[in-house]
Formats: structure tokens, C-alpha cells, sequence
């Protein structure tokens, strides 16, 4: 995960991914500071909507808090670019919310500079019924690709799996070594003939 | 649009015991898309010459052409290589030339000099030569590599150390940048062997 002031890398690993609380995830791409505090505001009136309806508030309830939070904004120069994953009743929500006020429902995004990458591989190997294994292997293999295309992504990419009791962090790998892992460096020629040599 | 910072570049020399090494990075990007990661910045005028060019691709290749070229005539006429002195004014002049519509690269020159001296400058674009004794960077990711090398260096390294301290000064200050990286290039030059070495560095 990068961190830029304009082309100075601050930090390798801020948490891009937020916990708004149990069962709800917020990405962050944009601004960091606003994405933080607008994702930590969200939880806010998410508790406050528990503790006033005695039941939790679902995944397009919360994603509309949040989009017209953003939009009374618009204009003034925020930079949010988030998606809101969650499970409720209905079962699992996804919502992309930006800093114009634009919601919308889907079953997979990408967003920040590096998403065109990541929709290249994103979209060649969706299916909706997927197994968690193949969506993971699928989500960090787009961010990889991301990674190593756009300059402003890297760092570690980290999956989390949002279900019926939650969401559980399965993985957080530093993309330069999924860069090794997915693409080895074959041994150099005269390695190969000296393995040959030996094993004779 | 920052014309410097459209390709981006990472380029260092440095000095030891006989020998030099320059090093660069191998990113070529269109501000902050990767295109390769195989770019040549760095090249052979001849065995005891090299030069890295850092700054906009276009410029770095075709004014590599043109010094290739200008050392060419050089050996016929004078039937011998040219002094890292002599090429360093000569890359200065080319550039100083176009002083009102400049290449917009940053060269770094490292050689071995009489009695297998090394010599290192480095110049911006319009020529003007700064001498060094230690170590000479350029490029987008310079101001890390400036910190890196002063902490780093040591004089009068031999040939493997000098390859380890440049290797580790080149990568620290790339991952700092985004426009440079994606792997290491380096060339450690001593009068007897000349040895190039690719390193394996983050590719984000």
C-alpha cells in the first residue's frame, strides 16, 4: 500500500483496508486522511442506528450515510474513492461510494489509479459462484498486477472475506514477493548446466 | 506536467580502489503506468567508459546515438579511445550547444582515467560538469540516492564491496520512488574485467 505526497513514498503499509465494524469493511483510495476520518464517522452513525433501532443497519444503509455525507461536500475539494463491503439480512452488499456523491450497487469494483489494471484481471476470471479460495487467489492476483503497472500502487496487498459472522483477514502478502512468487526467476544458464554436471 | 518526471530515472556512480561502478534502475514508465522494465540507461562508449543517462527516454537514446557517433570519429582520427575527461567535455559541449532547446536528460559519466584512475561526473541538462571524488546520482529518485550514498559509501572499496554498497544504495532510495525501480542494472569496471549484474528489486 502506497502512501504518496506527490511522488515521495511516505509509507509501504498504511492500512488501506478499514474496519467501520464487525461485519462491515471500507476500502481507501483518494485521500488517506479523508477516507479515515469519513470511513470512522461512518461507524459512528452505524452504532448510533443500532443503539436507536436495536438492529444492526444493512450494507445499502450504510453506503447511503456515506454517499450523502460526500455529497454535501461536493465541490470542496475531498478525495474518497471507497468501497463499502458488508453482509445483512438480504446477504452480501458491495457498494462503491466516490466523493461526487455517486453510489452504486455491484458485484465487483475496482477503484483507485491502478484499478484499469486490476479490471483486466478482475474481469477475465470472475464468476459469481466462485469458491473463497479462487475469489481470494483472484482479488490478490488483480492487486499484484495493479502493483507492478501503476506507480502509485504497491506495497502489501491484503484480502479480507466479509461473511454471514463477519470479516476475517485471510491474507496480507508484500506484493514484491508475490512478484517472485508469480514470476520466477528461471536459474541463469550456466547454474542449469552445472546442476547437470553434478547430477551425472 | 513535470518534463523530468515523465519517464523517470534513477542513476548513481561511485568510486573505489581502482574501479567504479555505475548503477541504474530499469523502469520505463509514461508518468505512472509501467511500459518496460528492461530500459537500458546505462552504455558502453568503450572499455573504460560508460555513461548513464537519466531524464526523458527519447533524449536518452538518441543522445546516447549521438555521442556513440562523436567517439566513433574520434577513434578514427586520433586511432586510440577517448580519456573519461576528454568525453566528459565533449558530452558537455554537445549539450550546451542546444543551450535555448536543451535534451532534457541528465548524464552521469564514470572511467578509468591514466593509471587506472576512476573518474566520475555528473552534468545537467545544458552542461554544466560537476566533478566528484565519491559518488555522483541522478535522476528522479536523486535526493534518496543522495542520502543512501552518503550514509553508504566508504573509500577505497574494492570491486565486491563497492558492488554491494552501490547494489544497496541504488534499490533503498528507488523503493522511496514511484517513478523508478522495477529492478536494478549494474556495471562494477576494474582495469582487467568489466562485470554487469542485473538485481532483483521490488517490482511495485
Amino acid at each position: 500500500m502506497f502512501l504518496i505526497g506527490f511522488l515521495y513514498l511516505a509509507s509501504q503499509s498504511v492500512k488501506k483496508i478499514i474496519e467501520i465494524n464487525p461485519y462491515m469493511l471500507g476500502t481507501m483510495a483518494g485521500g488517506a486522511a479523508d477516507c479515515q476520518f469519513w470511513h470512522r464517522n461512518l461507524g459512528i452513525k452505524c452504532r448510533l442506528h443500532e443503539l436507536a433501532n436495536k438492529r444492526r443497519i444493512s450494507v445499502s444503509g450504510a453506503s447511503k450515510l456515506l454517499a450523502n455525507m460526500l455529497y454535501s461536500y461536493r465541490g470542496m475539494g475531498l478525495s474518497v474513492g471507497t468501497m463499502i463491503a458488508g453482509w445483512d439480512e438480504t446477504g452480501p452488499g458491495l457498494y462503491y461510494v466516490d466523493n461526487e456523491g455517486g453510489r452504486l450497487k455491484g458485484d465487483r469494483f475496482s477503484v483507485g489509479s491502478g484499478s484499469p489494471y486490476a479490471y483486466g484481471v478482475l474481469d477475465s476470471g470472475y464468476k459469481f459462484d466462485m469458491s473463497v479460495e479462487e475469489a481470494s487467489e483472484l482479488a490478490r492476483r488483480s492487486i499484484y498486477h495493479a502493483t507492478f503497472r501503476d506507480g502509485a500502487s504497491g506495497g502489501v496487498a491484503s484480502v479480507y472475506h466479509v461473511g454471514p459472522n463477519g470479516w476475517t483477514k485471510l491474507s496480507g502478502d508484500d506484493v514484491g514477493e508475490l512478484h517472485y512468487h508469480y514470476y520466477p526467476v528461471p536459474p541463469a544458464i550456466a547454474e542449469q548446466v552445472m546442476e547437470e554436471a553434478a547430477a551425472e | 506536467l513535470q518534463i523530468f518526471e515523465y519517464n523517470g530515472s534513477a542513476v548513481v556512480a561511485m568510486v573505489g580502489k581502482n574501479c567504479f561502478a555505475i548503477a541504474s534502475d530499469r523502469r520505463l514508465g509514461v508518468q505512472l503506468q509501467t511500459i518496460a522494465t528492461d530500459f537500458q540507461r546505462i552504455s558502453k562508449i568503450h572499455d573504460r567508459v560508460f555513461i548513464a543517462l537519466s531524464g526523458l527516454a527519447t533524449d536518452v537514446q538518441t543522445l546516447y546515438q549521438r555521442l556513440v557517433f562523436r567517439h566513433k570519429l574520434y577513434q578514427l582520427r586520433e586511432e586510440r579511445d577517448m580519456k573519461p575527461e576528454t568525453f566528459a567535455s565533449l558530452v558537455s559541449a554537445i549539450l550546451y550547444e542546444k543551450r535555448f532547446g536543451p535534451y532534457l536528460c541528465q548524464p552521469v559519466i564514470a572511467g578509468l582515467g591514466e593509471d587506472d584512475k576512476p573518474f566520475i561526473c555528473t552534468m545537467d541538462s545544458i552542461g554544466a560538469k560537476e566533478l566528484a571524488k565519491d559518488f555522483v546520482v541522478s535522476g528522479t529518485a536523486s535526493e534518496s540516492l543522495y542520502g543512501a550514498c552518503e550514509a553508504m559509501y566508504k573509500p577505497d572499496m574494492e570491486a565486491e564491496e563497492l558492488f554491494e554498497t552501490i547494489s544497496q544504495a541504488l534499490l533503498s532510495s528507488v523503493d522511496r520512488d514511484c517513478l523508478s525501480g522495477w529492478g536494478g542494472h549494474v556495471y562494477v569496471v576494474t582495469p582487467t574485467e568489466i562485470k554487469e549484474r542485473i538485481l532483483k528489486g521490488r517490482m511495485d
